[in-house]
C-alpha cells in the first residue's frame, strides 16, 4: 500500500452510551485499506454497536470516525453491509433476485428504477456466492447458509469499499460457515472487511488484525490470540495481558 | 334499507337495485386501495399502528362535527376532519418511530385512546343526532353515494399510482431500514409517506365498513394472500382479489340473512383466514 493512501477506517477517541448506560469508551483504532478484520468479545460489549457508528446509524457521544478520509454518512454507498439473520423477517415476500437487487438501489432514479446495469450486476453476485440457481427461489425457504449467502451477495453487488458482516456464521452448520469464509477470502484485497463473530477460533487463521470490543476496543494481531488458545483461555486474559504490555 | 332490498333475490336485486349495485361498486373500489396497502400493512407487521389512526380518526371527525353544527361552519365536513386526524397521526407515528423509538407503542396506544377520547367528547358536546358518528363507527355500504364511489375510485389511482412509483423504496424499507439507508433511502421520510397513504386508505375504507372493522377489511386479504405467494407485487394483486371476493360473498349474505354489510364482510373475511390459516397448519404435518 503507498503511503499515501488514506486508513479505510481511522477512529479516535470514540465514546458512545445508550442513555446512560456507556458501551463503548474512549475508543481509538486504525484498519488499513484491503485489511480483513475480526471483531470479538462478550455478548453486550459494544460489537454491534461499533458497526452501527462505522455506518453512521448511531452518533458518538465523543470522538470522531473517518472512513477513507470522510464521515460515514458520506461513505455509505460505499458500504456493504450484512446484519444478523435474525433481525430480517424470513416469512417476508421476496425472491433471491429481488433482495439482491435492494443492494443496487443507490443507482436507482427518482422513480425507483433501477439502471440497466444491475441485474447483470446482482446475477454476478449471486454467482460468486454460488445461488445463481436459486434466483427465483423465495428467501424465506433458503437454508441459513444459504440466507447469509444471498445477504453477502446483497451486500457486494456494488462493489463496495467495506464490507461489514454482523455475525455471518453464527447458526450455520460447519459446511456453511466455510463456504461463507472462503467467499470472504475471495473478497479478501478487494474490500477491507470486518467481521462481527463469536467463533475465534475459526476467524483467527483467516484475518490480518482482530479487534477485542469489550467497552474498550483492543486491537490484536492473530498469533497474540493463537497463544491463549493453547491455555483454554479466552477474553478476559486476553483483555489482562493487553492491557499489561500497553503500561 | 336492507328489508326493502330482501323482497328480492340477491342477482335479482344487482340488475334492479341502484343501491346494491352502487354498495358492490363501493366494495369492489375499496378493495384496490385495501388491498395494495393491506399488504404492506402484513409485511411490516404495522396492523396496531393502522388500529390506531382509524381510531384516531374519531377525534378529528368528532370535532369537525361540532364545529360545523355550533359555529354554523357548513363548508366543514366530519370527513375533512376524519382525514385530518388521520394524516396527523401518521405523521405523528412517523416522527414519534424517528425520535423515539423505545415508545413507539407506547405512544401508539395513547393515540389510539386519546382520539376515540376526543371524538367521543366531541360528539357529546354537538347538538343534535349523530348519525355520522354511527356510520363512521360502523359503516353502512349501502349508503354510499355516487360520489363516494368516485372519491374511492381517485384514492385508487393515487394509491397504485405512488405504489408504483415507490415500490422498491417501500419495500426496502418494509425489509430491512438499514440497507434502505445505506442505499440512501430517506427512511423516515418513506415511512411517513407509506403511514400517510395508510392513513388515507383507512379514512375512505371507513366509509364502507366503519373503523371497528376497518383493520379487517386491510389486513385479512392481505394475510389470506401471503399464503399463496412470495412476491410482495403478486400478494398486493391476490389481496385485491381476495378483498374483492370478501366483498362480494359478505354482501351476498348480509343481503339474504339480512345483516349488517360491514359486519358480515369482515366476518366472511375472517372465517376464510380461519380456513387458510388450518389449511396451511395440515400442510406442514
Amino acid at each position: 500500500m503507498a503511503k499515501s493512501d488514506p486508513l479505510a477506517i481511522d477512529v479516535k477517541n470514540l465514546s458512545y452510551s445508550y442513555e446512560k448506560t456507556l458501551v463503548l469508551e474512549d475508543v481509538s483504532f486504525t484498519i488499513k485499506k484491503g485489511e480483513f478484520v475480526g471483531i470479538f468479545g462478550p455478548n453486550g460489549g459494544g460489537k454491534t454497536t461499533l458497526l452501527r457508528l462505522l455506518m453512521g446509524f448511531n452518533k458518538p457521544v465523543k470522538g470522531k470516525i473517518h472512513l477513507f478520509d470522510k464521515s460515514p454518512i458520506a461513505l455509505r454507498p460505499r458500504i456493504g453491509y450484512v446484519p444478523q439473520i435474525n433481525r430480517l423477517d424470513k416469512h417476508f415476500p421476496i425472491t433471491v433476485l429481488e433482495l439482491v437487487l435492494m443492494g443496487c438501489l443507490s443507482s436507482s432514479n427518482l422513480f425507483g428504477r433501477l439502471c440497466s446495469s444491475s441485474l447483470d450486476k446482482a446475477l454476478q453476485a449471486l454467482e460468486k456466492v454460488g445461488l445463481l440457481d436459486k434466483k427465483n427461489q423465495p428467501f424465506g425457504t433458503l437454508s441459513g447458509g444459504q440466507a447469509q449467502r444471498v445477504l453477502i451477495a446483497r451486500a457486494i453487488v456494488n462493489s463496495p469499499e467495506l464490507l461489514f458482516l454482523d455475525e455471518p456464521t453464527a447458526s450455520v452448520d460447519p459446511a456453511a460457515e466455510e463456504m461463507i469464509l472462503d467467499i470472504l477470502q475471495q473478497l479478501k484485497g478487494n474490500m477491507t472487511i470486518l467481521m462481527v463473530t463469536h467463533d475465534l477460533q475459526t476467524i483467527v487463521r483467516k484475518v490480518e488484525k482482530l479487534l477485542c470490543v469489550h467497552r474498550h476496543v483492543h486491537s490484536l494481531l492473530p498469533n497474540e490470540v493463537c497463544e491463549h488458545f493453547g491455555l483454554g483461555l479466552y477474553h478476559s486474559p486476553i483483555l489482562t495481558l493487553k492491557t499489561k504490555s500497553s503500561h | 334499507m336492507q328489508t326493502i332490498l330482501a323482497s328480492s333475490s340477491f342477482f335479482e336485486a344487482l340488475s334492479t337495485n341502484p343501491f346494491l349495485l352502487l354498495a358492490l361498486g363501493a366494495g369492489f373500489a375499496a378493495s384496490i386501495a385495501s388491498g395494495i396497502m393491506g399488504s404492506f400493512i402484513v409485511v411490516k407487521r404495522i396492523v396496531f399502528i393502522s388500529g390506531s389512526i382509524a381510531h384516531s380518526v374519531l377525534g378529528g371527525m368528532g370535532f369537525f362535527l361540532w364545529l360545523r353544527r355550533t359555529c354554523n361552519l357548513e363548508f366543514i365536513t366530519p370527513l375533512q376532519g376524519a382525514i385530518v386526524a388521520a394524516l396527523l397521526s401518521a405523521l405523528l407515528i412517523g416522527w414519534v418511530r424517528a425520535k423515539h423509538k423505545e415508545r413507539e407503542d407506547t405512544i401508539i396506544a395513547a393515540l389510539w385512546s386519546t382520539g376515540m377520547a376526543i371524538g367521543v367528547i366531541f360528539v357529546a358536546l354537538t347538538p343534535g343526532y349523530n348519525v355520522e358518528l354511527m356510520n363512521f363507527l360502523f359503516g353502512n355500504i349501502l349508503w354510499v353515494s355516487y360520489s363516494d364511489i368516485i372519491t374511492l375510485l381517485i384514492l385508487d389511482v393515487i394509491v397504485t399510482a405512488m405504489t408504483v412509483l415507490y415500490y422498491k423504496r417501500f419495500q426496502a424499507v418494509c425489509f430491512d431500514e438499514d440497507q434502505a439507508e445505506l442505499q440512501g433511502v430517506s427512511v423516515n421520510q418513506v415511512y411517513s409517506l407509506l403511514l400517510c397513504m395508510i392513513a388515507l386508505s383507512i379514512v375512505l375504507l371507513i366509509q364502507v365498513v366503519g373503523s371497528i372493522l376497518v383493520i379487517a377489511i386491510l389486513a385479512i386479504p392481505a394475510a389470506v394472500a401471503g399464503n399463496f405467494t412470495h412476491k410482495l407485487s403478486r400478494m398486493m394483486l391476490l389481496a385485491v382479489l381476495f378483498s374483492m371476493a370478501f366483498t362480494f360473498a359478505g354482501t351476498y349474505i348480509s343481503y339474504e340473512c339480512n345483516w349488517p354489510p360491514g359486519a358480515t364482510i369482515s366476518l366472511t373475511a375472517a372465517l376464510i383466514y380461519t380456513v387458510a390459516l388450518l389449511k396451511k397448519r395440515s400442510a406442514y404435518r
